[in-house]
């Protein structure tokens, strides 16, 4: 499948619901878990908020802030007619007046509109009044990814990963956790992530993978890190524990059951499968050694996630997602447990799923990693 | 300006007490209070991308989820932050705020404070944050939104502010130096943007942007992928940020000193408005200025809609570009100067500065000239 099969199959719905104009909308806060509507119609990550405007019978008009923006939207997305404007409210209001009076056009669809802040929504919701909520068939027809979106994914995961090992190159005592997250996202961005969600905190037992802070690497720190490079717009993410100095015994132990653990969600994830069965088969392993009642919150609520930017389906790995796996969904497997003994440890894969299985998009998987040896 | 905005925001924002002390925020929070004698209890919410107000009243920087700060006139001050329970500790260092709890709470703090409350930033928060905050208020009546008071009591900075900027302009010239060895070593435009971010990072900036044009300055994008092509001369936007406050500029690399017509019409009114600025000068006056210096060229599109910016704790808000009538004292601003001719050949070039009663300082970017 790729964008333009999606954009048919998006029109083949909207034809079955009746609706005439579906309008897609952005603020431009890009996300990991946000899901953005506008960049699954149309492939483009805007910088400011956005909308795209899809007929049923397939034209799309893509409105894009800031005006001097909409040079690079056309190179994105050369199949949409683009307008650039600077109040994008103002814009949907010409549209509507001069290209589609409202009178004139049947059943108008919103999608994005609850994720908007209050202050953008409320005037698109009153520009668009009537409108019916179109999210549930936009983001249906995104539950699987195009051929570029896995492509990128790839490159996204290679970028992740050779980050990873400037992480295990770089991370010494005395370094603060934002010049460490700083360098790795330096790094990354030369490689091509234009965005990361790296997530990255170090302590001698975490409670939590935390956003970085000033605080400095100590001997025997545990360092987690979400490394998670957005490539063309398509996020992937790798989990990965590294301890600074010698690991003890005990970690090593605690850190192979957690890499049993995703293994087992890995081995259950396959085409026809609920992904609560990968949430249940990584809780069963762990459950088997007694940390069950660490397998529910506060301590995990989730096993795994979808990766945008664009959708976020098949949505979390958890025991209340009913989603039937299919071929070319894309999402995130991470125990990432907090155990007594270690504190929160965290190993994760990005994970294709074909007609075969889960096909992970690593080429190293999850092993403790070991760092600043020799850096005293 | 506007930019791409990341999805989780790195660099280093803990309060630092030193270069912004508690006695700064108590004078804003009891200026705040003066400024609505009625009000009992202030909600200040910020995200990642809209926090200037929450900023400004307690320091905190969301990086990753949003949060809201509840203050009262009896001296309570609570932070609600959006992240998962285990996860609050990474928000403490960036507040002086002591007590931080989980947004869950939020509500029930909000509905036992009562009587009337100050709703500030609201416009950014989700709409079902924002009703169940209303509903918790309980009457609307009750609630005014002091928002536009905020970026009014934020216009005059002060010395610790001044300072927090000062680094940030300094850190553009940083910036700016390492970008210039990179050009002139033959760098590709990615290679050149990367070594201004990179140099601004090593020289502690909390947050850098920046936009750059393939185009001759016609208009500005962000980074999508690595470009190894070379553009010369090459125009940039960047901003960094240092201490929580802004500092932008537009710098223009070139291999050859060669000067255009268009350069020097652009710093010609670059010029003629800086000698002319100072405290109580219309800004519309200034804007006559600046179009009247650089004819027969038009206003540049990419800043035609601001020719200057307020700066400080946000780049992109509204209030930003809405400079008011006049220029008064203690007020920080970007002054930037675009042309274009009828060719699509273009240029911006800018200066920050802080009005006083007589004139005007420019912020040193501690380049040679």
């Amino acid at each position: 499948m790729n964008l333009q099969d999606r954009l048919s199959d998006i029109c083949r719905r909207m034809r079955e619901e009746d609706f005439a104009l579906v309008v897609a909308v952005h603020d431009g806060a890009h996300f990991i878990e946000t899901p953005n509507p506008v960049t699954v119609l149309s492939g483009f990550k805007s910088i400011g908020p956005a909308a795209a405007l899809l007929t049923s019978n397939g034209s799309c008009t893509l409105v894009v802030t800031p005006h001097w923006d909409a040079a690079r939207a056309v190179e994105i997305c050369p199949q949409a007619r683009v307008v650039g404007a600077d109040d994008l409210v103002a814009a949907l209001r010409v549209f509507f007046s001069d290209d589609f009076p409202r009178d004139t056009i049947g059943e108008i669809g919103i999608a994005g509109l609850s994720f908007l802040p209050s202050g953008l929504a409320s005037p698109i919701a009153a520009a668009l009044a009537g409108a019916r909520a179109a999210d549930k068939l936009i983001f249906d027809a995104a539950r699987t990814k195009t051929v570029e979106e896995i492509a990128f994914a790839r490159e996204a995961a290679r970028i992740a990963e050779l980050g990873y090992t400037r992480l295990l190159q770089i991370a010494a005592p005395g370094m603060t956790e934002d010049a460490l997250a700083l360098e790795l996202k330096g790094y990354m961005k030369k490689l091509g992530a234009e965005d990361n969600f790296l997530l990255l905190c170090a302590g001698p037992h975490n409670r939590a993978v935390q956003p970085s802070t000033g605080r400095k690497l100590a001997r025997g720190d545990i360092i987690l890190a979400e490394i998670t490079p957005s490539y063309r717009g398509q996020l992937t993410q790798i989990c990965r524990t590294v301890v600074i100095g010698d690991p003890p015994d005990e970690l090593s132990r605690k850190y192979a059951l957690v890499v049993q653990a995703m293994n087992e969600g890995i081995a259950a994830a396959r085409p026809g499968v609920a992904m609560a069965e990968v949430c249940r088969a990584i809780n069963a392993v762990l459950e088997a050694q007694g940390y069950g009642v660490y397998c529910h919150p506060p301590h995990i609520r989730r096993r795994g996630h979808g990766l945008g930017f664009a959708s976020i389906r098949p949505g979390d790995v958890s025991l209340d997602n009913a989603t039937v796996l299919e071929p070319d969904m894309l999402f995130m497997i991470h125990p990432n447990q907090y155990l007594p003994e270690t504190g929160y440890l965290l190993c994760g894969e990005p994970v294709l799923i074909t007609a075969r299985g889960a096909e992970v998009l690593t080429r190293e998987q999850s092993s403790l990693g070991v760092a600043g040896r020799w850096k005293d | 300006m506007l930019t791409a905005h990341p999805t989780l925001l790195i660099g280093p924002s803990d309060w630092d007490a030193e270069r912004m002390p508690r006695a700064e925020f108590a004078l804003r929070i009891e200026a705040l209070w003066a400024h609505a004698p009625e009000a009992e209890q202030a909600i200040i919410f910020g995200n990642s991308r809209h926090h200037a107000e929450l900023a400004y009243f307690t320091n905190l920087v969301p990086k990753l989820g949003p949060a809201l700060a509840l203050l009262s006139r009896t001296g309570l001050r609570r932070m609600f932050v959006g992240d998962a329970v285990n996860m609050l500790g990474a928000a403490r260092p960036l507040t002086w705020i002591e007590d931080v709890a989980s947004m869950k709470d939020a509500t029930a703090a909000i509905a036992a404070g009562g009587g009337r409350a100050l709703l500030i930033g609201a416009d950014y928060m989700p709409l079902a944050l924002r009703r169940s905050i209303m509903e918790a208020l309980g009457r609307e009546a009750s609630v005014a939104d002091a928002t536009a008071q905020v970026w009014s009591q934020m216009r005059r900075k002060s010395r610790y502010e001044i300072d927090a900027i000062d680094a940030a302009v300094k850190t553009t010239g940083t910036a700016r130096k390492a970008m210039r060895e990179a050009l002139m070593s033959g760098g590709g435009v990615t290679d050149v943007v990367l070594a201004g971010e990179r140099a601004a990072d090593a020289a502690g900036a909390q947050d850098v942007r920046t936009l750059f044009s393939q185009d001759g300055g016609r208009t500005l994008r962000p980074f999508d992928v690595p470009i190894n092509q070379q553009v010369d001369p090459l125009l940039a936007y960047m901003a960094i940020r240092r201490f929580n406050y802004w500092a932008e500029c537009f710098p223009l690399f070139a291999t050859q000193s060669e000067s255009t017509r268009l350069y020097e019409k652009a710093w010609e009114g670059m010029g003629l408005a800086l000698s002319a600025i100072k405290a109580g000068v219309a800004t519309h006056e200034i804007g006559q200025l600046v179009a009247a210096a650089i004819e027969p060229y038009l206003p540049h599109p990419v800043i035609g809609h601001a020719f200057a910016q307020r700066m400080g704790l946000a780049l992109d808000e509204p209030f930003c570009a809405d400079i008011g009538a006049s220029f008064e004292e203690g007020e920080v601003y970007s002054l930037r100067v675009g042309a274009m001719n009828e060719a699509g050949a273009s240029m911006i070039c800018s200066r920050m500065f802080l009005v006083e009663a007589d004139g005007l300082v420019v912020f040193d970017e501690g380049l040679p000239e």
